[in-house]
């Protein structure tokens, strides 16, 4: 039965912890930064002086145009099971983000995915479907080997089989 | 840096954005998130949305934004959960209101909601560092 299936793979997935990976592909840089404050409409001095401003952490981290996530992708594998499984749709629900402390121009974080918990058969507004929740930590690695955790997130989404249009 | 003198009830400025199609191309571009339909209204139609729409971390970006403009720009952010609703569109309005629901341990706890025409796009709750 497809619930079966479907929360095996999910306790599956979540064994392999973080199981993936992604440097960023660009250093943290002030010509970024001040993109994303221009976009927004923000200005604080604070982040033209060799900060970067905390909701970034996923920004740098993100893959960019062209280019995916690691197959390995927890989130991803999950999904695309849920999608085999008929449910087809994705949303994003909720993301809860924690700060250690703030990024600063030069440092290259890393971030882990891990899968965190697969919640359902839920009747939704949207239609049936499984809330997925991953859990993502960023690092910065120091020249002495130690890692330090800067950032966490944990994302949730429904994936859902779409209603019926009327 | 000043820790902030906050108290539980005390209220953010409300704060509207009228959105536009640069301002969900150039966010979600800002953001490096290049999912087409954050610029490609042809695709978010054929997806089944009215057009295209604001990208999540943008949602952050703002929410960041809004309470760092009202409580001051040395504000230290500790975290933002927030919950999706309503997408956000262009031509649309997004209205930010806040307020400070608890104060503990140094940390204070501010209510985030941002709303447009269709309903809540953002609730959520912001984390600062407060006396």
């Amino acid at each position: 039965m497809s619930h079966e299936r479907i929360m095996a793979e999910a306790e599956r997935i979540k064994a392999l912890g973080e199981a993936s990976e992604s440097v960023a592909p660009y250093p943290v840089n002030q010509a970024t930064i001040g993109t994303w404050m221009d976009a927004m409409g923000y200005d604080n001095e604070r982040f033209r002086g060799g900060e970067a401003p905390p909701s970034m952490a996923q920004v740098w981290t993100m893959p960019g145009l062209g280019r995916k996530r690691p197959p390995e992708d927890p989130l991803s594998r999950m999904t695309e099971f849920l999608t085999n499984e008929g449910y087809t749709a994705v949303l994003g629900t909720n993301c809860e983000q924690t700060y250690e402390r703030y990024l600063r121009v030069g440092e290259q974080p890393r971030v882990t995915s891990a899968l965190d918990s697969v919640v359902g058969p839920k009747n939704t507004a949207m239609g049936e479907g499984y809330f997925v929740t991953s859990r993502n930590t960023w690092y910065v690695d120091h020249p002495d080997g130690q890692s330090e955790v800067v950032a966490t997130m944990l994302f949730r989404v429904l994936k859902f089989i779409p209603r019926e249009r009327a | 840096m000043t820790p902030l003198d906050l108290r539980v009830g005390d209220s953010l400025p409300e704060w509207s954005l009228p959105l536009t199609p640069t301002t969900i191309v150039s966010t979600a571009i800002a953001t490096r998130d290049w999912q087409d339909v954050h610029h490609d209204r042809d695709i978010a139609q054929a997806a089944g949305s009215k057009d295209i729409f604001m990208n999540i971390l943008t949602s952050n970006g703002l929410v960041e934004r809004y309470v760092v403009d009202a409580l001051g720009h040395d504000t230290e952010l500790k975290g933002i959960a927030i919950r999706l609703g309503a997408p956000a569109y262009p031509y649309d309005t997004l209205t930010f209101r806040g307020e400070v629901t608890a104060v503990d341990d140094g940390i204070a706890t501010i209510s985030v909601v941002g709303s447009v025409s269709l309903g809540d796009h953002v609730t959520g709750t912001v984390k600062v560092v407060a006396r």
